[in-house]
């Protein structure tokens, strides 16, 4: 167990770091994300950087790195509010091309490593919360290995610039079985596929989706067909995760945001930061915050354990990750005062990009939910006899 | 970065746990699992099986008997040991004063003291809270003035935990009262000397492991200093640094926890398991995420230790452990009901005690008792404001 960067990880964070202070500062970027531009001339950067390489397998044009290179640079992202499509492209997508088929995989993402292939993953829809399974968009059969897909797409990150849409569609079974989920990978401007991009919150920009008989046919098949499960659940795993990351270099520098300001900003003849209730509130927020790293780690311990263990210990850390954001984001607005609600200043854009994260891949709640489960799921241990009174037995 | 258990290290824990199997007496293990007050004979039956393999003083160095294991390890170890319910070693004596005595004390004390501590044959008081210096601990006003080879002390200590049973009391003294802390020197005293009266004190779970102890011109041998004279501020910030290494209490909540999720798949109301009420598993999941957090903050906390860091550790696992032992308290009493409720009076110091008590599962007695002894959790070892100012202070700049 060694909580210590290497020497490659560090250059890494610190390249990432001084890139994003340098070319994504939140004043630099103000008009852009709008407008729903994208700088093709930064992701070309990423890309130059081995960013969207860095996670990847070399076989398939990666650097041979692991979940953490991608948790690190989304932490460096969370400080910075980087609203490029790193996370959707780069994690969602790129993962889930990875593990649905490992001979198209590299076909694909060595062009996804260059900067040139920009999938998108369509996989969310109004009834996900956070459930994998739940896919209800329909691909009816249309001849011999061919389908029509019917159906709607949400919170589709980096939607509005992608040129290619990984669609989950059930080609067999219930909305919430997982067998029978079927990837398709669309053009962009496939026919009978409708886009409208979404500016949220934070100034990242998604697309709905609306498929009205889409024609996809065996040559879009991404994976086998009814077995995309695996893949999405691997996917939603690194996406979790690095979302996770990307939480925490929020929290981080939100924290460090409010606590500079309370040593400058002057009320009552005195610098804020001489107030013990502020003082108090400052390191529960750091405590939060550590807490909130520690158990991201502790994520990353479990990725390689069976699928029950290792989704109940992302729900462990994604409850904790929401609970401590929101406190943090929120008593960030709150210590600066009304400054901290200025859409001119930083720290609101912190609480944004948090109020996102927290409704992204389900909600503290809905995994405090599945943790609930769980519990209940566990067997009742054999009843020991009520002793009537006198000696313990 | 490497996130997982080295196999060592796993190996280790096997073979901590079937130690545990082969060793750890079952009488010994229900009353360690219960929330009274360890017992004294236990400790010392549990600490000389321990001394007999080797694990003595697992946070020591070889070189004084101890097992010279990594923080990690300790920390499996300790974990090892709450699981299976294990007797509570001498916490004082073994992880708050031995490194202490260790690197500061003259070789004639060491040789006094520490191996009765290894063999459990010794154990700690601590003397340094007084009713007047409590978070602000050095403003206390004991008072030890010199007389030829001996100090004559006079002074009132209190919550000295265990002064009643207890061989040594580690005791701070103002040898120069005009000096905060650096008029301050640290003595070891024996309990039963002259002038030394001790007055309980009931906790509101009704036990007895707090004391006041009164100091009457009670003459301690100059021999009987620790370290240097005016140099016990020094040591006594060492011992609370030791005190706070271990503040999470993760082992012992992670037992608690498995015994409330116990309780609560037992326990019924009006037919259905506690833990299938609609409420009730989502706070359970809470405790457990929070424990989960607190847990890899501790392995932070020991894997980092060796290479110095500036993290306020200490402070930031006192807050969060202390609080989450209170709130694991809480839902099991909750869970228990009227057996939350009942007066199950502590056994005592005899381990073959038979007390008489209300009805109710065996595993109700020693629950409220230890949740009421528990909201001196967020008080002892620095209360938790005294933590966030240490935290916003040192670490935060503020």
């Amino acid at each position: 167990m060694d909580f210590r960067l290497t020497d490659e990880q560090e250059m890494l964070r610190d390249s990432a770091r001084r890139f994003l202070e340098k070319e994504c500062s939140l004043e630099q970027r103000r008009s852009a994300p709008t407008h729903g531009e994208f700088s093709g001339k930064r992701w070309t950067a990423f890309a130059d950087m081995g960013w969207l390489a860095a996670s990847l397998p070399e076989d398939c044009g990666g650097l041979g790195g692991d979940v953490v290179e991608a948790a690190l640079i989304m932490e460096e992202f969370g400080r910075a509010l980087v609203v490029d499509p790193f996370w959707g492209v780069g994690v969602l997508a790129a993962q889930t091309i990875l593990a649905a088929d490992r001979e198209q995989a590299r076909q694909l993402l060595p062009k996804l490593c260059a900067g040139e292939l920009l999938p998108a993953l369509a996989h969310h829809e109004t009834q996900s919360r956070g459930v994998i399974e739940h896919v209800s968009l329909q691909a009816r059969p249309a001849g011999k290995d061919a389908w029509t897909l019917h159906g709607h797409k949400t919170l589709v990150m980096g939607g509005n610039v992608a040129n290619r849409f990984i669609v989950s569609a059930r080609t067999a079974g219930g909305n919430r079985d997982r067998d029978g989920i079927t990837l398709f990978m669309l053009d962009r401007e496939a026919q009978g596929l409708k886009r409208q991009n979404v500016r949220l919150i934070d100034n990242r920009w998604a697309a709905e989706l609306a498929l009205d008989g889409v024609r996809v046919t065996s040559e879009h098949l991404l994976g086998e067909a009814d077995q995309a499960y695996a893949a999405l659940e691997h996917a939603h795993v690194h996406g979790l995760l690095t979302l996770c990351s990307e939480a925490v270099g929020v929290m981080e520098r939100a924290l460090w945001i409010t606590r500079d300001y309370l040593r400058t900003r002057k009320q009552f003849g005195v610098t804020l930061n001489t107030f013990q209730a502020l003082q108090h509130r400052m390191a529960e927020m750091l405590i939060e915050l550590e807490v909130s790293r520690s158990v991201v780690y502790r994520a990353m311990a479990f990725l390689e354990m069976p699928s029950a263990e290792r989704l109940a210990a992302l729900s462990v850390t994604k409850a904790r990750v929401g609970q401590s954001g929101r406190f943090i984001c929120g008593q960030a607005i709150q210590l600066h005062g009304g400054i901290g609600v200025t859409e001119e200043y930083s720290i609101g854009h912190y609480f944004k990009r948090m109020t996102v994260i927290e409704n992204e891949l389900g909600s503290a709640q809905f995994h405090l939910e599945q943790l609930a489960l769980r519990e209940c799921a566990g067997p009742t241990p054999a009843v020991t006899a009520p002793h009537d009174s006198g000696a313990p037995t | 970065m490497d996130f997982k258990l080295d196999p060592a290290d796993e190996a280790f824990r096997r073979e901590v746990r079937a130690f545990l199997r082969e060793h750890l007496p079952p009488d010994l293990a229900k009353r360690g699992a219960s929330g009274f007050h360890p017992v004294r004979a236990d400790q010392r039956r549990w600490q000389r099986t321990l001394y007999d393999r080797g694990w003595g003083a697992p946070n020591w160095p070889t070189q004084y008997g101890g097992t010279g294991w990594s923080h990690l390890r300790q920390f499996i170890f300790d974990e090892e040991c709450a699981l299976a319910g294990a007797p509570a070693t001498d916490n004082g004596g073994l992880r708050m004063f031995a490194p202490v005595i260790y690197t500061y004390a003259s070789d004639e004390l060491k040789a006094r003291l520490l191996p009765g501590i290894l063999k459990g044959e010794l154990y700690w008081g601590q003397g340094f809270s007084e009713p007047n210096a409590g978070s602000d601990l050095a403003s206390l006003s004991a008072r030890a003035i010199r007389d030829c080879d001996h100090y004559i002390v006079n002074g009132h200590k209190i919550w000295t935990t265990g002064a009643h049973t207890c061989d040594i009391i580690g005791l701070l003294v103002k040898t120069q009262p005009d000096a905060k802390q650096r008029g301050i020197s640290f003595l070891c005293v024996e309990p039963g000397a002259a002038g030394i009266t001790i007055r309980p004190i009931i906790d509101i779970g009704e036990a007895h492991s707090l004391n006041e102890v009164f100091f009457d011109n009670v003459r301690v041998p100059v021999s009987n200093l620790l370290g240097e004279e005016n140099k016990g501020w020094t040591y006594a910030k060492a011992v609370l640094e030791n005190e706070r290494a271990t503040s999470a209490e993760v082992p012992l909540n992670k037992r608690k926890l498995a015994q409330l999720r116990m309780i609560a798949r037992q326990e019924r109301s009006d037919g259905h398991r506690i833990i299938d009420l609609p409420g009730f598993a989502p706070r359970l999941a809470q405790l457990e995420v929070d424990l989960r957090a607190l847990e890899w903050l501790t392995l932070r906390a020991l894997t980092e230790k060796s290479e110095g860091t500036c993290l306020p550790y200490g402070s930031l696992l006192k807050v969060r452990g202390s609080e989450l032992v209170q709130r694991i308290g809480e839902l099991t009493i909750e869970a228990l009901e009227q057996y939350g409720t009942y007066v199950y009076a502590e056994p005592g110091e005899d381990p073959d005690a038979k007390p008489v008590w209300p009805p109710g599962p065996d595993y109700a007695p020693g629950v409220t008792a230890d949740f009421m002894y528990r909201r001196a959790a967020t008080i002892y070892g620095g209360a938790n404001e005294v933590q966030r100012s240490i935290i916003a202070r040192s670490f935060l700049e503020l």
